[in-house]
């Protein structure tokens, strides 16, 4: 059969293709420009090689701040992926409890990041918030705007309210959509509660959580606002993850080239973790 | 009432950046804000040129060859050049961050390494 050529198709692309350009490509080859110069405003720029790779690449500052991102990444992954899995694994099937569920469990993420924060903040708060007054009053010295350990609970737990949710959704998908006879077979054959959750469900539910993963990885490995707003990195830098050091760097300090050298870095480990997932992702189409 | 640290508060020194030139709406001055160096034109225009020459194969061999390589993934050619690609980006990083200097030897590694991507991955 021969197919009819028609170009025509390209004038439709020509609108996502200005978008990308001006929202991707040209804010991108800017801060590749400019991680090799140095520049104090004006426009005027120096050049200085691959300094600032060296400077970030060898600072302790930056392994610092990587060394939290993927404490916090991982501490969240491996708090999120198992309680999602098992409120999902909880949640009525049918019924009315099924729709006052899913609303309940949608409100957080319907939520701005800087609310989040916001609220957050507010409710910590060692004198007047609700958790920082109760957990004082049952004897816990909790003050989460000067100790490193209160600051990381906070946020970790702030983490988990927000996006546990997305977890939860995701697999409850996937659990709607295993069929009846597979739970009929695995109850003739007389097979355990978890039988039933490593042999069917889980496998099942293989492909929503590694999207579920994927998401979760990436949107806390790129967390900003809610951090900011709650602890502003303190104290200290204790909770300065990439992000947070990074937006520092660059207007607190107005250091453009090593910010810029430093968010390269930061991309191209976002997209590697991208490119591993997405193989994975294929693995898993594949083997359908 | 929310207490803002103290190190929320960044004073920056955005009146200079700005306060020089007059400019018309149009008038942006776009390459002087890049801040382009002909070091990073020739970077990207290298860029350009591989996909320009993926294309061109492309026209010539269309499939782009796929197969199971050395890592047990299926790849075709695009997906061996983006390989590459963020390969060389990470054994350039590595470099700088390990050795610093005479920076080219990890440009050949990369080359290299590539060849190995584009014959076995």
């Amino acid at each position: 059969m021969n197919k009819t050529v028609n170009q025509k198709a390209w004038l439709f692309v020509i609108p996502v293709f200005i978008l990308v350009a001006f929202n991707a490509a040209v804010p991108l080859m800017t801060v590749v420009n400019y991680s090799f110069q140095e520049t104090f405003g004006n426009n005027v720029f120096t050049w200085e090689g691959t300094r600032w790779f060296k400077q970030i690449l060898r600072s302790d500052r930056f392994h610092d701040a990587l060394g939290r991102q993927f404490l916090f990444t991982g501490i969240i992954l491996l708090i999120q992926i198992p309680l999602g899995i098992f409120i999902a694994l909880t949640m009525p099937k049918k019924g009315i409890g099924v729709s006052v569920c899913l609303v309940l469990m949608s409100m957080p993420l319907l939520i701005p990041w800087n609310v989040v924060g916001a609220m957050w903040n507010i409710f910590a708060l060692p004198e007047i918030g609700f958790l920082g007054h109760t957990l004082n009053d049952l004897g816990f010295d909790y003050n989460f705007t000067q100790q490193i350990g209160d600051a990381w609970f906070t946020t970790v737990l702030m983490d988990v309210w927000h996006w546990t949710s997305l977890v939860v959704l995701l697999s409850y998908a996937g659990l709607r959509s295993i069929q009846p006879a597979y739970y009929q077979a695995a109850e003739i054959d007389g097979a355990s509660r978890w039988a039933v959750f490593r042999h069917i469900e889980l496998p099942k539910m293989k492909k929503v959580l590694t999207i579920a993963i994927l998401l979760r990885f990436m949107d806390s490995f790129m967390i900003y606002t809610e951090p900011f707003v709650l602890t502003g990195g303190g104290p200290g830098n204790a909770t300065a993850f990439l992000s947070i050091d990074l937006v520092k760097m660059a207007l607190g300090q107005f250091d453009l080239g090593p910010a810029a050298a430093m968010s390269l870095i930061y991309f191209f480990i976002v997209l590697l973790v991208c490119w591993v997932f997405y193989n994975l992702m294929m693995r898993n189409e594949e083997q359908k | 009432m929310i207490i803002i640290p103290s190190n929320k508060v960044m004073l920056l020194g955005w009146e200079s950046v700005s306060e020089s030139r007059e400019k018309g709406f149009f008038d942006f001055e776009f390459i002087t804000w890049m801040a382009w160096t002909w070091q990073t034109a020739v970077f990207f225009i290298f860029i350009a040129l591989c996909l320009v020459a993926m294309v061109l194969w492309e026209k010539k061999v269309p499939g782009g060859t796929p197969r199971r390589g050395l890592l047990g993934l299926d790849t075709t050619r695009g997906d061996r050049l983006f390989i590459s690609l963020l390969s060389s980006a990470f054994i350039h990083l590595a470099w700088l961050g390990i050795v610093g200097s005479i920076l080219w030897i990890a440009t050949i590694i990369s080359i290299g390494f590539a060849v190995v991507v584009f014959r076995y991955f």
